[in-house]
């Protein structure tokens, strides 16, 4: 069972667990948009692009999974390949980054899209620096998403 | 020079031609007017360096005080309260009139001698306003009353099994008292225990909700007392149905009937509003005009007045003088201009060539620049839009932006930061489309995935340049290399400042010392791979680099701190590499496009071969797409700015300055034709 392709799929596995800080930043920021909109339901549209800002971790994880299916075949190309177990090892370490910075970075994403929310309902114009402040949060999250995709795209599957 | 210069204009004219002088200026719109006596925050603004005593100045602002302050507060208040009322009035019938609120709204043409006719009072459009409010007070009276009803349902609605008169408390012989117990108590045991020292009294249980236990009580006249007493122990509270008559089905159909009756009024009064909806654009031109009015009203606050004479003092751009001095030919009165002194706050206003001037916006977001510093908007311009366009990399999703922003451009006639901000757009579309080609995405791979489908034909798009997924490396070096060039550019704009200043040392010190640091590293770490004599030379330049950051790091300090000073220096090389670093982003944004827009169409491409699968295919890709274009949009745009803000600004940046906001037409819904 614990063949290499078995362990690039955990790897991709690992990768989209980045979408659990995405789920729990964009429900934190989702709560607080909602009391931002009790006071001024025109503000919808607004507080959607924040509250959507937590929601890229999740993004990445995908992004890092699709790469990883691409490489041993399971989407396009020409059925699973037979990965060898080293090379399976590596891509399953590749899931790591993006899969673990996801979590926390989306619930820190979450928390300062939230901050950014309550500062748009009081300062409706000062929205764009709430949400230059929730996207600095991201820059981790970009980060581990380099290092993942770096790492898969050097393992050579020969 | 893209900060506007400025003069002080000081003036002096006859009261008689006080009004119009005011309202021609407003109509100009190129002053800024300013208190004539300085208030304490200004004298003492947030500059470290304590404040020139200016004797002149101290003496003209002791005669001024003398003088009294033109202003009529009691007109403002009145205008106001006009302004309020008009607004209510409008919000209540965008509220129920208009269904959805353009995304641009465009603004209501007007001539000047309508303008005249609503300043000078239009009845109708007040008797509408007034008419507007009543509606509007008469629906939120039926609105209370619901409330009130509603809250009255909700305490009569446990007393559906209750079968007496809510209002019943006496019979001929009984009392009868209604009221809850907490559901904690065990009403069966403490019914019992009760019943022995009270046999002339029955407790029943109406019926029960999570919280309550709803009871009442019949008890014989005068033993009623005693027993409430004793319920009282046990958490019990009486509810009075004081002005209910009839049982509680009764009051119940007859509450709803009543609710009934003022949701029916509510919708006609509702219509009413709605029908209001042809005096809109008039009320939105009456509303400027008040606050036009307003405006001429406040500004005369800062106006000092004698007998015969008033005076003015305020902000002109240099540049416009002319036109303050054609405008004031035709009036009796004196004005002259002065340079700013070191002590004025003075306001900033930027001035770009229209290519540039779009981007503006992201300065601003920040903050604008210093009056004596400089603004950064041209600098980073090209830069902004090259990483928005590596960040989003792909031309199909540039030509939608360009295409899009060119038909908002065309169709509406936008204004101040919405204008910039679509401008803005508009380039950096023109810059994804550039990029995307470079990199070979045209909504992904849509293209290629389509051909195969449909046709089952494979066609390749080559790249301009090459595809970053199969060498992501490559463009990793070469954001670094980008990054490397935006972080010496604002390096450079800091020199420049310096020099500019006088400060040649400082700029050797601090600025070519980086160069030679990092860019001495670059060659030593990557020469090699252009000419092994590269090597040596950065090496050097390099350590040159960092004795002179040792050396002079802590040229401002003493003693010992001279020498922490040059550590401290050589320390920052940390934050540079970070700084360097976090170009990366570029990569990794402009992958995370392409990969999620591949995504994309391998889903859509699951259904198989043939003209439906094709269909299929269109179907997924405009969703997905879409999708795709939405949230990497919001990345490009933001990562953008973050990286003029964080890395670019961090360079050299002053900010702080106050934006210069001329005396004006500061109208909301509409635009003034001039008369010829």
């Amino acid at each position: 069972m614990l063949n290499g392709t078995g362990l690039a799929l955990l790897g991709a596995a690992i990768a989209s667990l980045a979408g659990i800080g995405s789920a729990l930043g964009v429900g934190i920021a989702g709560q607080a948009a909602a009391g931002v909109l009790a006071e001024d339901p025109k503000k919808f549209g607004k507080t959607l692009i924040l509250q959507a800002l937590p929601g890229t971790q999740g993004i990445y994880g995908l992004l890092l999974a699709f790469l990883i299916f691409q490489k041993v075949g399971l989407i396009g190309g020409s059925g699973l390949l037979d990965v060898p177990a080293s090379a399976g090892f590596y891509i399953m370490l590749s899931g790591i980054p993006i899969g673990l910075v996801g979590i926390w970075s989306g619930m820190a994403q979450g928390k300062a899209a939230a901050s950014g929310l309550m500062l748009m309902g009081k300062r409706p114009d000062q929205m764009i620096k709430g949400v230059i402040y929730a996207a600095m949060v991201e820059t981790y999250a970009i980060f581990a998403l380099l290092i993942s995709i770096l790492m898969l795209i050097n393992v050579n599957l020969g | 020079m893209a900060i506007i210069r400025m003069e002080k204009l000081s003036l002096i004219g006859m009261q008689q031609e006080k009004d119009s002088i005011i309202s021609q200026l407003m109509e100009l719109g190129v002053v800024e007017v300013t208190d004539l006596i300085r208030s304490k925050a200004d004298k003492h603004s947030d500059t470290e360096e304590e404040p020139v005593f200016d004797a002149e100045l101290e003496k003209q602002e002791e005669f001024f005080r003398t003088l009294k302050s033109d202003g009529d507060e009691e007109q403002i208040n009145k205008l106001d309260t006009e302004i309020n009322k008009t607004a209510i009035a409008l919000e209540a019938i965008e509220k129920y009139g208009v269904d959805k609120e353009p995304l641009f709204p465009s603004k209501i043409i007007v001539t000047e001698t309508d303008i005249k006719r609503y300043i000078d009072g239009n009845k109708e459009v007040r008797d509408d306003i007034r008419h507007v409010l009543w509606l509007n007070d008469k629906l939120h009276k039926n609105r209370d009353k619901i409330n009130k009803l509603t809250t009255d349902l909700a305490s009569i609605i446990p007393w559906m099994k209750y079968d007496l008169p809510l209002n019943l408390t006496d019979t001929e012989k009984t009392s009868i008292e209604l009221g809850v117990v907490p559901s904690t108590v065990d009403l069966e045991n403490l019914k019992k225990k009760l019943s022995e020292n009270h046999p002339l009294v029955d407790m029943r249980e109406v019926t029960r909700d999570r919280e309550f236990i709803y009871i009442f009580v019949l008890a014989i006249k005068d033993k009623l007392e005693d027993y409430l007493d004793e319920l009282k122990k046990y958490g019990f509270s009486p509810l009075p149905f004081k002005g209910f008559e009839g049982t509680a089905t009764v009051n119940k159909e007859r509450i709803e009937r009543q609710i009934d009756k003022h949701k029916n009024e509510i919708r006609a009064i509702e219509k009413n509003i709605k029908d209001m909806l042809g005096k809109l654009d008039q009320i939105k031109i009456y509303y400027d005009c008040l606050v036009m009015r307003r405006d001429k009203e406040l500004l005369k606050r800062k106006i000092k007045k004698t007998d015969k004479t008033f005076a003015i003092k305020g902000w002109v751009p240099s540049k416009l003088k002319p036109k303050v001095d054609k405008l004031l030919e035709s009036f009796i009165c004196i004005h002259n201009y002065e340079e700013p002194n070191e002590n004025d706050t003075v306001p900033v206003l930027v001035d770009n060539s229209s290519l540039v001037a779009p981007f503006e916006v992201i300065t601003e977001m920040y903050s604008l620049p210093d009056y004596k510093g400089i603004d950064p908007t041209r600098f980073f311009a090209f830069l902004y839009a090259m990483f928005f366009g590596i960040m989003l990399s792909d031309a199909g999703y540039g030509l939608v932006i360009t295409i899009a922003c060119l038909v908002i451009k065309l169709r509406f006639e936008l204004e101040g930061m919405m204008k910039k901000v679509i401008g803005t757009f508009f380039y950096c579309g023109i810059s994804t489309v550039f990029w995307g080609a470079m990199f070979g995405g045209w909504f992904g791979d849509f293209f290629q995935v389509a051909a195969k489908v449909l046709l089952n034909k494979e066609i390749t798009i080559k790249p301009i340049w090459f595809n970053p997924i199969e060498d992501p490396t490559k463009l990793l070096i070469w954001s670094l290399g980008f990054g490397v060039v935006h972080l010496f550019l604002g390096l450079a704009l800091r020199a420049y400042m310096l020099i500019k200043r006088g400060q040649v040392w400082d700029a050797i010190c601090d600025v070519v010392s980086w160069y030679l640091v990092i860019g001495g590293a670059i060659l030593y770490g990557a020469g090699g791979n252009i000419s092994p004599l590269l090597v040596k030379p950065g090496m050097y330049m390099a350590i040159a680099g960092v004795i002179i950051l040792l050396l002079t790091g802590g040229r401002q300090k003493k003693g010992f701190g001279k020498v922490i000073g040059g550590l401290g220096q050589v320390y920052n090389v940390t934050s540079y590499v970070a700084d360097i670093l976090s170009y990366a982003r570029l990569l990794a944004l402009g992958l995370a496009t392409g990969v999620i827009a591949t995504v994309v169409n391998t889903m859509g491409s699951m259904a198989g071969n043939g003209i439906i699968s094709f269909i299929v295919l269109i179907l997924v890709g405009i969703i997905g797409h879409t999708f795709n274009i939405a949230i990497n949009l919001l990345g490009a745009f933001v990562h953008s700015s973050r990286l003029q803000y964080i890395e670019f600004f961090g360079k050299f940046y002053e900010d702080g300055g106050e934006a210069f906001e001329p005396f004006r037409q500061n109208t909301k819904y509409i635009k003034i034709k001039k008369r010829n």
